[in-house]
């Protein structure tokens, strides 16, 4: 068996959760294009995008952790809360670098969707953590009561 | 699909736990308890690895009696 990657249970797994969410992403697109036909608007254009798209990423991951489907075995034991919290602070880093940089070269904003990009990030990175610690919570319960 | 308790009593045979046969197999521990409990069937190329580290044939541990067999 490889050590590498996802286990079969886990790749069938993967692929099943993608094709569900990526024909969910499909079906809410179109939605979303029914209803700006029929003169509904819920949200600016390039907003709407991408509040469908992160929800149907939110779903895809979270069905992939609930389902262990989203880290493969590893020989190694030890868990990875270091390099996890070096992760996060180097994405905020890099975050924080990327808005400064592009407010220093005066690159344009994003138009409507800059009025509200901010707090739906703000409450989609809260409610991931939410989920995450969720996620981890009950995974931890699972797993002592499977053994 | 029913429950697999014949790999289950082999495992506990050999006084190895869930996680011990996913690393031997290079799976994860979900997956052999999936297994056991039914949720799950494994490839063929999993079972004759389960079945080499627990000693056994694929008959002894996933081979499942014909109910309708006089």
């Amino acid at each position: 068996m490889s050590r590498k990657g996802l286990d079969e249970r886990q790749l069938q797994k993967r692929n099943s959760i993608g094709n569900q969410s990526f024909l969910l992403l499909l079906y809410l697109l179109l939605f979303d294009a029914v209803l700006y036909g029929l003169g509904v608007k819920w949200a600016g254009y390039p907003a709407n995008v991408m509040i469908i798209l992160a929800l149907c990423a939110g779903i895809y991951v979270i069905r992939l952790i609930a389902a262990g489907a989203f880290v493969g075995p590893s020989p190694q034991t030890r868990k990875p809360l270091l390099k996890a919290g070096l992760t996060v602070i180097s994405v905020i880093l890099a975050a924080a670098a990327v808005l400064v940089i592009a407010k220093n070269a005066g690159i344009a904003g994003f138009g409507p969707a800059e009025d509200i990009s901010a707090p739906v990030m703000f409450v989609g990175a809260g409610l991931a953590l939410l989920i995450a610690a969720v996620t981890f919570v009950t995974g931890n319960r699972r797993n002592r009561d499977e053994e | 699909m029913a429950k697999n308790l014949r790999l289950k009593a082999a495992r506990a045979a050999k006084d190895m736990s869930q996680k011990d046969l996913a690393e031997a197999v290079g799976v994860t521990r979900q997956t052999i308890n999936a297994i056991e409990n039914g949720d799950y069937n494994p490839t063929i190329n999993l079972c004759i690895a389960i079945c080499k580290v627990l000693g056994k044939t694929l008959n002894d541990l996933f081979w499942e009696e014909d109910r309708h067999e006089p």
